[in-house]
């Protein structure tokens, strides 16, 4: 296996794990330090750009393919910011984040880490769809009520659970204005093969009977330089991803700079007089693609009337 | 010791309830027992299989739990407040009514926080709130608060009690005499000499100081774990004295109810009278007035205000199809009940003032249950859960299971130390006397409230009801028998010295494009007619099979400069075969950054083969300059290539690293003649991140801010400081028998 890949994804700006900073300031010594680490190859090549400014080839699997223990998903990757910006003009309700989120989390079907919204503001306005995963507030009301520090925010702007330190007493989800975080109430219908997996933090799998769950912002997949699963699987480009110390989002077809959409877009934080300050934006609701009725499409009755009380849509 | 005729009469009347247990008794007690095992089967199910089996789900995460616990920790301000004031007034007609009052802060202060235990889903990780535990949680206030409290109110009891086990070790009882002996050890061989006596006096004055503030910062605390949220109805200023007001109010109520049981039961006619009811009555509606002046000045200051989300909580309170009947009764009645009834001397007796206590006692039960489950029933979101049982909370027979349990227990721990100690002190110390007149300044005051409650206009909303239909469809999956001609896509990547082919292999299936993985793809280089095999690599889970072409091969040279690949794939039973080529021409990129007056710039260079080996300059070029970022790569401009070369200003703008290292790549894209050719190159010219924060303290934080680790610090230095002091002094008493 001599090939190294090509992808452009691999190639990645600074130290990509945590960690990776510390063993490549080891200097030339880097893939003896890596081996150190115990970790696997895989044979993939990726690059890494040393603080020095110097290119660095090491062997992905030494540095972002183990899912990362509980101590060292509380720190956070180095000198990232994670943002995500939702273009609300672009939705239009088609939940395909939600089932691309439930599948690669493993989630039962009740268990819905992004919520939609059916908007509006008030009668003479008109309603539009507002999908919301975990905001990853900068200001969390759940990390801090938390007795034990096991929901954290991490340096890189994401806010994680740590499922095996978790004791379960909901003060999170009480304090959450945002009713981000779901409950384990029973022992997780799972594959076998899921439940046994080792668990991390950063990748919420396996949940655990009695803890709290929400949408994680995928540090696992950050790690490995792609992006999250609602991004990928939004047929719209709704979802931008990225890090705003990069000033770079991206919604896997578009890259753009972080400050330009935000700007020339007029975004804004949901709920920010709340002192939150999430770590997602949203752009308004302007020059729609789709008309809010599309969004009904798939739903049940119910369903549909619910949101249309709330929205105080009269037939 | 204790002769005089007051303690003897006690001790005569009171030695027979310790000695005999009635038949009633008895079945009492199995009754109880009774309660609690079915409250243990409930536990156990819980346990079993998940919280799934109570009525909590993701938006009210605390049901009737947290309503009990907030309960029981507020009748336990009976003790605490009640005797802690009684005793340090010296009110008269305390003595009789002091034990009782004790008794309840201990036994419902154990009891309580049980119910917060229920309500944890992980009850084996219970030690991480030691390990762990960080001091901004309000949870953590409150552990600690309750632990301080708890053992305060321990000591409290135990202080009032040795002058009692002191007689008892001197009359032992005739059954059941294993108790003879922990009376002796308890009694800590106390004789009431003077100094016996004055110390045991400081420390309980001293105790009882503490008791107080601390009691009211239990239930402040408690009430922070509500008030420190964002949520309508409980981010509230006022939160931590109303519910300060609302416990005392509860308190008092459930030890009118303790009186009146005792008294029935044991025949305490004698000891406590009419005047302790009416007393303590009145006590109970100033203290009803105070809550229901607070709840006014609650509600009233959020609906003035009228935030949306406040409103959504006060329609639902208001809403004759949801709360207003429980509303009415913990507010409206719970208050002006008691009032009206303690208040016209016609309806004022023993029983009415025990029977406005019982209303008083469940409509604060009620009013937590209103505190709790509205507001964890309206979130600033809606709810879209269409699970009836996600949207409106409705106890289950586990919870009430539990609930009764709580009170079971309450009545027999109760009732089971009421045959451990005379319910009432049996020694008079007769201290009662010279306090008298305190009785004039504390309790002859007259007092009037009127409370006027605004009137809500139809403040009705169409309650929606929602039914949840589960339907599934069956689909029915047919399989497509037909062979499917997949389709392959050769692409080759000239990345800085190495090249690289890609292969991509696709299929349409169903309209749609799919990636097929796991298949063999050869790669071959062709040249003068020859093929080389270049390598067989199985496409990845995006259909992508990649091969890297050894320098050798290329230097084996191409027709005029041109280079063919191949890759195939051989068909399997499903799809067919298909191959493709691709014909490239080598191109060699050439990054340079230089700096032009002050100015930044990149130079990009292109050179093709020329005749006789020479790299001459290549034409009609389009490139595209990038900043690879963690996910993609970021577009910052494009340019033509003019006589092999094209110039581009650096974007500085961009944040590179700490040092303001930035790579910037330039690529010739899917191009009909070079294919894919890139070429990177880094310089610190980008704008540098700034430093990282070091160690925050905040609420956030790991670690706690300061003024908040000092203040924990000094309070419980202060309490625990006294309840030392408090045990030092029992030692010394102990030691002072000796003689
Ligand atoms: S949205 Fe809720 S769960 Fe997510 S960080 Fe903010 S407060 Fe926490
Ligand atoms: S439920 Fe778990 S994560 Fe939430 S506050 Fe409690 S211990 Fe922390």
């Amino acid at each position: 296996m001599k090939h190294r890949s090509s992808n452009r994804r691999n190639f990645l700006r600074i130290g990509i794990a945590a960690g990776a900073t510390a063993l490549i300031a080891g200097g030339g010594n880097v893939l003896s330090a890596l081996s150190v680490a115990e970790s696997k190859e895989t044979g993939e090549k990726m690059k890494l750009l040393t603080p020095e400014g110097k290119l660095v080839e090491v062997d992905k699997g030494h540095v972002c393919c183990q899912p990362a223990g509980n101590l060292e998903a509380r720190q956070g990757l180095p000198d990232k910011k994670m943002v995500m910006v939702i273009d609300l003009a672009k939705c239009r309700n088609a939940r395909k984040c939600l089932q691309g989120c439930q599948k690669m989390h493993f989630l039962p079907p009740h268990m819905e880490w992004i919520k939609f919204y059916l908007l509006r503001d008030s009668e003479e306005m008109s309603p539009y769809w507002f999908p919301k995963p975990c905001l990853h507030c900068n200001n969390p009301p759940c990390v801090k009520v938390c007795p034990v520090g096991a929901t954290f925010k991490r340096t890189d702007g994401i806010v994680l659970i740590d499922n095996d330190r978790c004791i379960g007493c909901k003060f999170c989800m009480a304090a959450c204005p945002y009713s981000s975080r779901v409950f384990n109430w029973e022992e997780p219908k799972m594959d076998k093969g899921v439940n046994k997996a080792a668990y991390s933090p950063e990748t919420s799998s396996p949940p655990k009977i009695g803890t709290v769950s929400k949408c994680d912002f995928c540090p696992d997949m950050v790690r490995k330089g792609e992006l999250p699963s609602c991004v990928t699987s939004c047929p719209n480009g709704v979802y931008y991803y990225g890090d705003k110390n990069e000033d770079a989002v991206t919604n896997g077809t578009d890259t753009v700079r972080f400050s330009e959409l935000i700007e020339s877009r007029a975004a804004y934080r949901y709920m920010e007089e709340l002192g939150t300050e999430p770590s997602v934006y949203y752009l308004p609701a302007v020059d729609r693609a789709f008309n809010y009725e599309v969004g009904f499409e798939g739903l049940s009755d119910e369903e549909i009337a619910l949101y249309k009380t709330e929205a105080k849509i009269k037939e | 010791m204790y002769e005089d005729e007051k303690t003897q009469q006690n001790l005569h009347a009171f030695k027979p309830q310790l000695e005999k247990m009635s038949n009633k008794g008895v079945a009492l007690i199995v009754f109880l027992l009774l309660v609690i095992g079915f409250g243990m089967y409930a536990l156990y199910t819980q346990i079993v299989d998940g919280h799934i089996v109570t009525g909590m789900r993701d938006n009210v995460v605390w049901g009737l739990y947290i309503v009990n616990f907030i309960f029981f920790i507020g009748i336990s301000y009976a003790g605490a407040l009640i005797s802690g004031i009684l005793h340090l007034l010296r009110v008269p007609w305390r003595t009789p009514i002091i034990r009782m009052a004790e008794m309840i802060t201990v036994i419902s202060t154990m009891i309580g926080p049980s119910y917060i235990l229920l309500c944890i889903g992980r009850l084996d990780r219970l030690p991480n709130l030691v390990l762990f535990g960080r001091i901004q949680s309000p949870i953590i206030w409150d552990v600690i608060a309750i632990t301080t409290y708890l053992s305060g109110s321990i000591i409290f009891l135990y202080l009032a009690m040795i002058r009692d086990l002191a007689i008892l070790r001197d009359n032992p009882v005739k059954t059941a005499r294993w108790r003879n002996p922990i009376y002796r050890f308890m009694a800590v061989r106390y004789k009431e000499t003077t100094k016996q006596k004055e110390l045991l006096n400081v420390a309980t004055d001293l105790l009882s100081i503490v008791i107080i503030p601390l009691a009211i910062l239990v239930h402040s605390v408690l009430a922070w774990i509500f008030g420190m949220t964002l949520r309508p109805g409980w981010h509230s200023t006022i939160f931590a004295p109303y519910f300060v007001i609302a416990a005392v109010y509860s308190g008092t109520g459930v030890l009118i109810m303790v009186m009146w049981v005792f008294r029935k039961i044991y025949h305490l006619e004698s000891q406590i009278t009419k005047i302790h009811f009416n007393y303590l009555g009145i006590i109970m509606i100033i203290l009803g007035a105070m809550y229901g002046y607070f709840t006014f000045s609650e509600y009233l200051t959020s609906w003035y205000g009228s935030i949306k989300w406040d409103m959504d909580v006060l329609y639902r309170l208001f809403n004759p199809g949801e709360y207003w009947h429980l509303f009415v009764f913990a507010v409206f009645i719970g208050v002006l009940l008691p009032i009206i009834i303690v208040t016209v001397p016609k309806f004022r007796n023993i029983n009415s003032i025990a029977f406005a206590a019982c209303v008083a006692v469940l409509a604060l039960w009620v009013k937590r249950y209103l505190i709790i489950i509205p507001t964890l029933e309206t979130p600033l979101l809606p709810i879209h859960d269409l699970r009836p049982e996600y949207v409106h909370y409705s106890a289950t027979w586990v919870e009430w299971a539990l609930t009764f349990a709580g009170i079971a227990l309450f009545i027999l721990l109760f009732y089971l130390f009421s045959k451990f100690i005379p319910i009432i002190p049996v020694v008079r110390t007769g201290e009662e006397k010279d306090y008298s007149r305190l009785r004039k300044i504390v309790f002859e005051k007259q007092m009037k409230k009127v409370i006027r409650q605004h009137k809500k206009s139809d403040a009705v909303i169409a309650g929606i009801v929602l039914l949840f239909i589960l339907v599934s469809v069956p689909r029915a999956m047919s399989q497509d028998e037909n062979r499917v001609q997949p389709m392959l896509k050769l692409e080759y990547f000239h990345v800085d010295s190495s090249q690289i082919l890609t292969a991509t292999l696709q299929a349409k299936v169903e309209g749609r494009f799919i990636s097929l993985p796991g298949m063999e793809i050869v790669f071959k280089f062709i040249c003068n007619g020859t093929e080389t095999l270049l390598g067989k690599e199985i496409t990845n889970g995006k259909g992508r099979a990649t091969v890297a072409i050894p320098e050798e091969t290329l230097a084996t040279g191409g027709d005029k400069g041109l280079y063919s690949f191949e890759a195939s794939f051989a068909g399997n039973d499903r799809y067919d075969a298909a191959s493709v080529t691709a014909t490239m021409k080598p191109l060699r990129l050439e990054l340079s950054f230089f700096q032009k007056e002050g100015e930044k710039m990149v130079n990009l260079k292109a050179l093709e083969p020329g005749p006789g080996n020479q790299w001459i300059p290549a034409e009609n070029l389009d490139v595209v300059f990038y900043v690879p970022r963690t996910f993609s790569l970021l577009k910052v401009g494009q340019a033509s290539i003019v006589n092999g070369q094209t110039s581009l200003e650096f974007p500085t703008s961009i944040p590179g690293n700490h040092l303001g290292y930035l790579t910037l790549t330039a690529k010739v894209e899917e191009n009909e003649i070079y294919g894919n050719v890139e070429v990177s190159g880094t310089i610190n010219w980008g704008k540098p991140l700034p430093p990282v924060n070091t160690i925050k303290r905040g609420l956030g934080d790991t670690n706690a801010p300061l003024w908040m680790v000092y203040t924990l610090i000094v309070l419980l230095s202060l309490v625990w400081f006294h309840y030392m002091y408090v045990i030092f002094t029992v030692l010394r008493i102990r030691h002072l028998g000796k003689s």
